[in-house]
């Protein structure tokens, strides 16, 4: 392995590292249930999951909204409310996806 | 009656890493198969796989490394795309509660990756109690899928998906999925606002700026928003 790729990967892998652990052994118990930092950290979890399924979609989204894509999230939506399983809904939008790619070439 | 909260032991969270895994392997797949691609061994791909363990951050290193950037201007630029990543362990601890052991957090919390993090605060959300051998299985999974996707990846090369397009698509959209059922799983009315504000704001920014910097900016747009609502609330 070159030097510079390892001394690279060790820099961004330690920083990342600390990005991840540090933050969690913060004192957390002097928040007021109901105080700024509190309610921001609260909104933190479903707005960063909401920006990371835009940010993933969205280079499908630039080159005009497809059909797969449309399937892929029918899926997704159809099996989360029949079964609440995470696991299931994840399958299911990718068979989805992979089903309308199959239908499109397959009508081609 | 009261229902009896899920286990969480490392065998639970080895099972909800399951759809992180499945999402996984194929872009990692991709990432091994990119890196050699822009010059890099198989041995250096995976050794950006098991030291960084961030994959947007592991493909923008490959276009930096392949244009001949200095090492200590790319390591900037890589550090600063993860710094969203300060912000998942207090959100993580806060929904865990105060009991919350974090004695071994050092080594979980090292697989802290947004989708580790997404699915964690999913399960808290359904109900689960927080336990760091639930955070070791959900972070070994997807650990071991990200790792032996890109060494398989590295080592079978471009070709090894043409025949199977299908697969191949299917595969990519998994991680949106997962991200959306993500969103589902942890849905309230009262989050609705935080929703589509980070998501409008995302787009927003990814548009007039760049990915990287939509990213930090949704979640950060989000999460005031949050904050901010309450206090209208309050008044």
């Amino acid at each position: 392995m070159r030097s510079e790729v390892l001394t690279l990967a060790l820099l961004v892998g330690f920083c990342t590292w600390a990005f991840r652990v540090f933050p969690t052994r913060a004192d957390l118990s002097a928040l007021a249930p109901t105080g700024i930092l509190a309610r921001f950290l609260a909104a933190t979890g479903p707005a960063a999951i909401a920006t990371l399924f835009v940010a993933s979609v969205m280079p499908w989204l630039q080159g005009g909204v497809a059909l797969p894509m449309i399937c892929g999230i029918a899926a997704v939506l159809a099996a989360y409310a029949g079964s609440r399983s995470v696991v299931a809904a994840t399958l299911a939008g990718s068979a989805g996806y992979g089903f309308a790619v199959w239908g499109l070439a397959f009508l081609a | 009656m009261k229902t009896a909260a899920p286990s969480s032991t490392f065998l639970t969270g080895l099972a909800g890493a399951l759809p992180i895994m499945l999402g996984y392997f194929p872009i990692a797949f991709s990432f091994g198969v990119a890196a050699v691609r822009a010059g890099l061994s198989p041995t250096e791909a995976a050794g950006l796989s098991v030291i960084i363990y961030a994959g947007a951050s592991q493909f923008l290193a490959l276009a930096l490394i392949a244009g001949g950037a200095p090492v200590l201007v790319a390591a900037f630029t890589l550090i600063a795309m993860n710094l969203r990543h300060l912000l998942y362990g207090p959100a993580l601890m806060k929904r865990a509660g105060p009991a919350a052991r974090k004695r071994w957090a050092l080594f979980w919390a090292f697989g802290l990756t947004d989708e580790v993090f997404g699915a964690a605060l999913g399960a808290l959300a359904r109900g689960r109690q927080f336990s760091e051998s639930y955070m070791f299985g959900l972070g070994i999974g997807a650990y071991a899928a990200w790792v032996s996707g890109t060494v398989l990846g590295a080592y079978a090369g471009g070709g090894a998906l043409e025949g199977w397009p299908v697969l191949e698509a299917a595969l990519g959209f998994m991680l949106p999925a997962l991200f959306l059922a993500l969103l589902l799983s942890i849905m309230s009315r009262a989050q609705v606002p935080v929703i589509a504000v980070a998501a409008a704001v995302t787009v927003l920014v990814t548009l007039i700026g760049s990915g990287t910097l939509g990213i930090l900016a949704g979640m950060l747009a989000g999460a005031v928003t949050g904050m901010l609502r309450r206090i209208t609330d309050a008044q």
